[in-house]
């Protein structure tokens, strides 16, 4: 997969240097500022997308030094794409930077080195034996085959760090008595690697993701991480030239068999208001917004309370691109204003649909000092359909 | 830049919002204005009151350092471009917001835009409605600094006439509050010309080389909420210039108003036609797009049936088609960021100011060189005011092609000494215009003047404002 240079300088040139992805404030449509980073930095122009721009450009054309200091910038960003959303110019400005970070392959930075030997060589980028990745299976009470229809992709922070979202996957199927499958070794999507800027490492994880698959015998995938659903869904395709079946999160699932009538939730006990929190990696780039919604107001005794910012205009959780390991500190203070959007709205619940933004969201609200319970929307579903 | 100075200005702010590295400077070199060449400061400062910005200046004045004044960086004619060496002050953290609501008016930090404060006013039905088309990214203190203007100029001119004070620091560190403020006990903003001569008009588009603008008080209204929207076409281009000044004379109230000439509403419809759902249409060689707004609706019908009848008069016709003003009107914060691009292409824009009825004069002119300079390019404007018009013609160039971007340069000069025989005065007083003010010396001297008294070491932003 090399990298079209020359397109790439021609993306960066579409920049207009117009600079509204900086703090647009733009109520008619939604917009309360844009850029995380900005907000959350100490707001030089190299925070927000413009300076990223021409730094990039300096890089790329000799201007800058390719050290690992010029290029702090370019890794100092969530690609979460609320800019791309605003921006006029005839590019997509998040997807670009992901480009430049691919192709900057010389510039030393130790994180993204260090995280894409640990894929590559355990198949997660936690440094566990990767088998671990099923060992929530053996809490469950049911046992779960290798090969089927469809096959639930659990991802690795699910499989290693949050069990809790893939017990409660699971349940969710079994409740709507659908037979599913797990991987016995799964391999990690690449997701990281991509936003990372190791695009080579990606295309090796992708290639033995997909004959992983092809094992199984899935027709159908589901996934419960919004960075596998990107990746598998678009990236893999798009950047890989590999057609998986058809993917799909699980609340999309759901969202499905809460209408046909093969799931019937039950009250949530007390009185609950929920406010939802779109993963960067699943509203904006695949426009997944009213599924995990439409589930949420299918359980009864919770009523949805929308932060000001939401759907295509969502502030980021923080964990995206890579930033929660290039700079967690930075990366936690915009979970911290991210939940402060959702103490906002008077809602007993934050949710969101993604095991990074829970995480994340989590270390925020305990800097806040906020004892809001954040939750994944499946495992709101799970406690109600069990 | 010394250490030591960097060292007191850290003191000043705090080491975090100083930077002198590299990338930093590289990405303050440059602005909104693609077609200048780029300089780098020696440090940018990122201030957190107008007590920094004071002490900020201080220094820089003992250290004979200079200063470039920066907001949101969204300028286009270059004039936010640092010289070189300067010290570059963003003032994007000065965010403060204090409404005055029985006087109607707000006084607002340097770092607000447009786009935060028409949120902040929707919530109490009130707006400052003049809208430059960067409303999201340019602040009003910015936009003070250059006199701009925007959508709502038509019926309130440019946004020196919503202005009723500043606070002002001077170069060499005073804080001055200027217009009814500058009575300590005064409720707040409520008159400009207190105090003897308009000492507020003096930073009005002075593009920070007097001072640092930290805080604007601005007049606000309530808040419209009774639009139409219509197109009129006409022959010749008189008719359409007659029209515009006919709407004024007999004060209806016309919050956006455009001249289209045929080959201009071409591009625009290849731009934005699809995303406004403007239907196909056999336009005539001028059309007239035009948002007419009232507070009250009764006030508003009789707007849009006098326009009809004038139009009619002159020899015009309605054409019906609305999309194109509302267009314009609802995507006000930033049609102009969707629309006056070429695809990838770099360009120089030439603000200036006509009177209605020497449209004609402009477009001959902007034509005449683009034909001659064989240049890609386009023209936009709206009506500003009492009896004006304003023009932002375009030039592009391929950004690889180091010939064409050097005829633009000389087609821009050629332009700016053309349009100002033919009457017209600059808006912002960008470089290129040095020129064309040669022929008003005594004036610059005056200017100039001023400039030494209040800055007499000529730390503030040297170069702009015709080379002060
Ligand atoms: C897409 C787009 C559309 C535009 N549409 C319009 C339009 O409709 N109308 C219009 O008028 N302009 C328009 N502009 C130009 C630009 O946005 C305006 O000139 C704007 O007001 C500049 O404000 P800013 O905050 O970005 O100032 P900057 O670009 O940061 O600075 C502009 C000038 O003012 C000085 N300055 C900035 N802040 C201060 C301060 N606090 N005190 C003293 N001096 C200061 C700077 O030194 C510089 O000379 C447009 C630009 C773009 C990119
Ligand atoms: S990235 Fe887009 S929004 Fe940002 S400055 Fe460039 S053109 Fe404008
Ligand atoms: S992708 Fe998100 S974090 Fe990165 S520059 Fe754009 S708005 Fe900022």
């Amino acid at each position: 997969m090399e990298p079209d240079m020359e397109q790439l300088m021609e993306e960066l040139h579409q920049c207009r240097r117009c600079g509204i992805c900086r703090n647009a404030v733009y109520d008619a449509k939604g917009f309360d500022g844009i850029c995380p980073v900005y907000e959350n930095s100490t707001g030089f122009e190299t925070s927000f997308m413009r300076g990223k721009i021409i730094v990039a450009l300096a890089l790329l054309n000799g201007e800058l030094e390719k050290t690992a200091k010029s290029s702090e910038s370019l890794f100092d960003c969530t690609l979460c794409g609320n800019c791309t959303q605003i921006c006029p110019a005839e590019f997509e400005p998040a997807h670009t930077l992901e480009l430049v970070r691919g192709v900057l392959a010389e510039v030393p930075n130790q994180v993204r080195e260090e995280i894409a030997h640990k894929i590559l060589s355990n198949n997660n980028p936690y440094e566990e034996d990767n088998s671990r990745k099923r060992k929530w299976i053996s809490e469950l009470g049911f046992d779960i085959p290798t090969n089927g229809e469809i096959l639930y992709f659990v991802g690795c922070t699910a499989g290693m760090r949050i069990p809790e979202v893939a017990k409660n996957t699971a349940k969710i199927l079994k409740a709507a008595d659908l037979p599913f499958a797990v991987l016995e070794e799964e391999p990690c999507c690449g997701s990281v690697l991509l936003r990372t800027g190791k695009p080579e490492a990606a295309a090796e994880t992708a290639e033995r993701v997909s004959n992983a698959i092809k094992e199984s015998g899935a027709k159908k995938i589901v996934v419960s991480c919004a960075g596998c659903l990107k990746t598998l869904k678009e990236d893999f395709p798009n950047k890989f030239d590999i057609e998986l079946p058809e993917v799909l999160h699980i609340l999309e699932l759901a969202d499905n068999l809460l209408q046909e009538g093969r799931l019937k939730p039950k009250a949530l006990p007390g009185k609950n208001t929920v406010t939802y929190h779109d993963p960067c990696h699943m509203g904006r780039e695949l426009g997944v917004y009213e599924s995990p919604r439409r589930v949420i107001q299918a359980i009864p005794n919770v009523n949805l309370a929308e932060m000001e910012t939401n759907r295509e205009t969502a502030i980021c959780c923080g964990a995206g691109g890579g930033l929660r390991s290039y700079n967690s500190e930075l990366a936690k203070k915009i979970a911290s204003r991210r939940v402060q959007d959702a103490v906002e709205t008077g809602a007993n619940i934050l949710a969101t649909a993604c095991p990074f933004c829970e995480h994340n969201l989590q270390s925020g609200a305990e800097i806040l000092g906020e004892d809001i319970p954040i939750r994944d929307v499946v495992s709101l579903l799970a406690e109600c359909v069990e | 830049m010394e250490e030591d100075t960097i060292e007191k200005i850290s003191q000043i702010v705090g080491s975090d919002y100083i930077s002198t590295r590299d990338d930093v400077l590289l990405s303050y070199s440059v602005s909104a204005s693609t077609g200048y060449d780029q300089v780098k400061p020696s440090a940018v400062v990122r201030p957190g009151s107008t007590e920094e910005v004071s002490k900020i200046l201080k220094v820089a004045n003992e250290a004979n350092l200079k200063v470039t004044p920066r907001c949101g960086g969204s300028s286009l004619q270059g004039e936010v471009i640092p010289a070189e060496g300067s010290l570059v002050i963003e003032l994007m953290r000065l965010d403060s917001f204090e409404l005055h609501e029985d006087l109607r008016a707000a006084t607002i930090g340097a770092g607000v835009t447009f786009g935060k404060l028409d949120k902040l006013l929707k919530a109490y039905g009130l707006w400052l409605p003049v809208y430059p088309e960067s409303s999201l990214v340019a602040t009003v203190a910015g936009n003070v600094a250059v006199n701009g203007a925007g959508p709502g100029s038509t019926a309130y001119g440019c946004i020196a006439e919503m202005v009723l004070g500043l606070e002002v620091v001077l170069p060499d560190g005073r804080i001055i509050q200027t217009g009814s403020e500058a009575n300590p006990n005064a409720p707040g903003p409520f008159l400009r010309y207190a105090f003897g001569p308009d000492l507020t008009g003096l930073f009005i588009g002075s593009l920070g080389s007097l001072g640092i603008i930290t805080k604007v008080s601005v007049k606000l209204s309530k808040r419209m909420e009774e639009f139409h929207y219509q197109t009129y076409g006409f022959q010749e281009a008189e008719q359409a210039e007659n029209f515009l000044i006919e709407l004024k004379n007999d004060n209806v109230n016309a919050v956006f108003a455009s001249i289209y000439e045929g080959r201009i509403l071409g591009f625009f419809m290849d731009m934005l036609g699809e995303e406004y759902h403007i239907p196909e249409h056999d336009w005539p060689p001028f059309t007239v797009s035009v948002t007419l707004g009232r507070l009250r609706k009764d006030q508003l019908e009789s707007d849009v049936k006098r326009a009809a009848e004038i139009c009619k008069d002159l020899g015009g016709g309605v054409i019906g088609i609305s999309e194109l003003p509302r267009g314009e009107w609802d995507d006000r914060m930033r049609t102009f960021a969707r629309s006056s691009y070429a695809h990838g292409w770099h360009w120089r824009i030439l603000y200036h100011h006509q009177t209605p009825s020497n449209w004609h004069k402009s477009i001959e002119a902007i034509w005449d060189v683009m034909d001659e300079y064989a240049l890609l390019g386009h023209t936009a404007g709206f009506a500003t005011g009492h009896s004006s018009y304003n023009f932002y013609p375009h030039l592009y160039y391929f950004p690889e092609d180091e010939e064409e971007e050097q005829r633009v340069r000389e087609a821009h000069v050629d332009l700016s000494k053309r349009l100002f025989k033919t009457g017209a005065v600059p808006f912002k007083l960008a470089p290129y215009w040095v020129e064309g003010v040669k022929e008003m010396q005594e004036y610059m001297k005056v200017l100039k003047g001023i400039k030494d008294v209040l800055d007499p070491k000529g730390i503030m932003h040297p170069g702009v404002m015709g080379g002060l």
